[in-house]
């Protein structure tokens, strides 16, 4: 035992590191959890008496799955708004050469780049500039710009991928080209604009910044769980925290299962 | 004679470099025509002009007499089974040879019908409902050659739709190819640069070489009456021997070679006495003589000799020191390397071009 645990010292520290890391991530996590089901008013350790109580009172709370349903519009209309303008974006660079090429692929990744302090405030002062309210469709388009280039990196990771011949073969047989685009490049593309559609969803959901700018009066999740952490710390919060946390990572995982299985194919 | 395809003066060039120089080309209806040369020659070039892929920089390409020159794909009449076969992985063989066909706006009953039709030519019924990814190289091809041949196109293009196959799997598939273009009765424009594949399938083999056409004629024609050294090269192995030309009528040519005279069997009507030609025989043709010292056979030494199953290839050493190869099948000679022998051929084997070189 001995002989094993130490004849091969570099990958024996590289795999204590990666526990170290995984215990450092998960640790906090499930504390945050646990606490969720703590019967008092406030957060401390140990848990002590546990109940259910908190996702009762979360699950009635109007606020909260107002919140939710606010989030998850959002979150659609972004994903619907940024993965037709990702794609679009991904062909236009696919089909320029050389130089311009990469001009336009790097404007198109700016967004994904800019820290997101500054793009929410550069938006805000964009929009009032243009006299456009504060609300949904400022929250939609920050979300957007900001989604876009995730789409953009995956749509053309796969274009670069497929046989030049596909859409000239479907051109041969009749197909003009947008035919040719929707019957043959963009089933092509599925796999990856899945997964990008999973990241806006994910990116929107997750969004405090750009929306704590552009936000109206109505709140996201994110904003709602701040204004509440304002008010003070209680197990409710770990409670909203946790269902957050579950939801999330449970379409993550689909979505590395989903692009996983049609790559494969 | 009527001709399905026709290219009138067609240049093709990429910047400065000319993929196709002033192509004049009719093909005949209902025949197996081969595009032949080596990489970079045009052969391609001249198919996807065809197939609407490439826009000629001037002349004109006629589809059964109509300028289809500027027509995009999707509007002429003709489709393309491509080198990498091209099939559309999220649909099922049945689905991917339906394409042409829905697009045609055929009732899907129809469509049924044809694709059945045409997977039983190829004995793939049983493969409608698999992926592409399931299929092996020679099912692929199939099903490309029946996705492409199911809109009924009035040319089928073959872009080396049997380079990625093995050896084996290659000559099958040249001889199911063949006959599929029998019993359909369509023109079939084939591209390769594999002369033995021209040879196998063809009616007419066009030789292309820079951009231009070589010679066009059906296999026999070409490779026993090479009209350049290039074409006498590509296709089969030859022996260019540098003679004297000593008369000519319409019969064929004499000429001195090595001192001796010797006849061949193309004429070359515009040749002076003294002129200097390349005479074309090939290693087939060069027997070996018995009968010693005749007005018509040259001394030689076997420089190499190489066992090759069915026939046996030699390396001999004439008089001036051209070396002349020959294929000699099993009981022919009994000659072994080192050995002193007599060659001769045969008038009628031996062919004559225009040496170039020559005439400057």
């Amino acid at each position: 035992m001995g002989k094993f645990f130490f004849a091969d010292s570099p990958r024996t520290a590289l795999t204590m590191a990666y526990w170290a890391f995984v215990l450092y991530l998960l640790l906090p996590l499930t504390l945050m959890m646990a606490m969720s089901f703590k019967n008092a008013d406030f957060i401390a350790f140990p848990v002590g008496d546990w109940t259910f109580d908190w996702y009762v009172k979360v699950m009635q709370d109007r606020q909260f799955l107002d919140a939710c349903i606010y989030s998850v519009f959002i979150a659609a209309a972004t994903t619907i708004a940024a993965s037709t303008l990702g794609v679009w974006i991904a062909m236009l660079i696919a089909s320029t050469e050389g130089r311009w090429g990469a001009v336009l692929f790097a404007l198109a990744c700016l967004p994904a780049v800019v820290p997101g302090m500054i793009s929410a405030i550069s938006l805000r002062i964009f929009i009032s500039t243009i006299d456009m309210p504060t609300g949904t469709l400022a929250i939609i388009l920050g979300h957007t710009v900001h989604a876009v280039p995730f789409v953009v990196v995956m749509a053309l990771t796969r274009l670069r991928s497929m046989p030049v011949n596909l859409v000239d073969a479907a051109r041969d047989l009749g197909a003009d080209s947008i035919v040719a685009f929707f019957r043959v490049t963009l089933p092509y593309l599925g796999p990856a604009i899945g997964g990008g559609m999973i990241f806006c969803i994910l990116l929107s959901i997750d969004d405090f910044v750009r929306t704590f700018f552009l936000g109206g009066y109505r709140p996201t999740l994110p904003m709602l769980i701040f204004a509440k952490v304002q008010g003070g710390m209680s197990p409710e919060i770990n409670a909203m925290a946790t269902l957050v946390l579950i939801v999330t990572a449970a379409v993550g995982l689909y979505a590395e299962y989903y692009t996983r299985r049609s790559r494969s194919r | 004679m009527q001709a399905i395809v026709q290219f009138e003066n067609v240049t093709k060039a990429y910047g400065q470099a000319v993929a196709v120089a002033d192509l004049n080309l009719s093909i005949e209806a209902g025949k197996f025509v081969t595009l032949l040369g080596p990489s970079g020659c045009g052969k391609s070039t001249t198919l996807r002009m065809l197939g609407g892929f490439e826009i000629p920089n001037s002349g004109r390409i006629l589809l059964a007499g109509q300028d289809v020159t500027r027509l995009p794909p999707n509007k002429r009449n003709v489709n393309i089974v491509f080198q990498d076969y091209a099939l559309f992985p999220h649909m099922n063989v049945a689905r991917n040879i339906a394409f042409g066909l829905e697009l045609k706006g055929l009732t899907s009953d129809a469509i049924h019908k044809r694709v059945m039709e045409l997977l039983a030519l190829v004995q793939l019924q049983d493969y409608a409902g698999r992926m592409p990814s399931e299929l092996s190289g020679g099912q692929r091809q199939r099903v490309a050659l029946m996705r492409a041949l199911a809109p009924d196109p009035q040319v089928l293009l073959l872009d080396e739709p049997l380079s990625a196959l093995d050896a084996k799997l290659r000559q099958q598939m040249q001889i199911e190819l063949k006959a599929i273009q029998e019993r359909t009765g369509k023109t079939f424009l084939f591209v390769t640069h594999d002369q033995e594949e021209a040879l196998t399938m063809s009616d007419q083999i066009v030789v292309m070489n820079n951009g231009r056409v070589e010679q066009m004629g059906d296999p026999h024609t070409l490779y026993s009456r090479p009209e350049s050294v290039f074409v006498a090269n590509f296709i089969g192995e030859a022996n260019l021997l540098r003679a004297k030309v000593v008369g000519a009528d319409v019969q064929g040519t004499a000429l001195t070679w090595n001192g001796k005279q010797v006849g061949a069997a193309a004429s070359a009507h515009s040749a002076k006495p003294g002129d200097s030609m390349i005479m074309v025989v090939r290693p087939e043709a060069i027997q070996f003589a018995t009968g010693g010292d005749t007005s018509n056979a040259f001394a030689g030494k076997i420089r190499q000799r190489v066992f090759k199953g069915n026939h046996t290839s030699m390396m001999i050493e004439v008089g001036d020191g051209t070396r002349i190869n020959a294929l000699v099948h099993q009981g022919e000679t009994e000659a072994l390397s080192g050995d002193d022998v007599w060659l001769s051929w045969k008038p009628q084997a031996a062919t004559v071009i225009r040496d170039e070189a020559a005439a400057g």
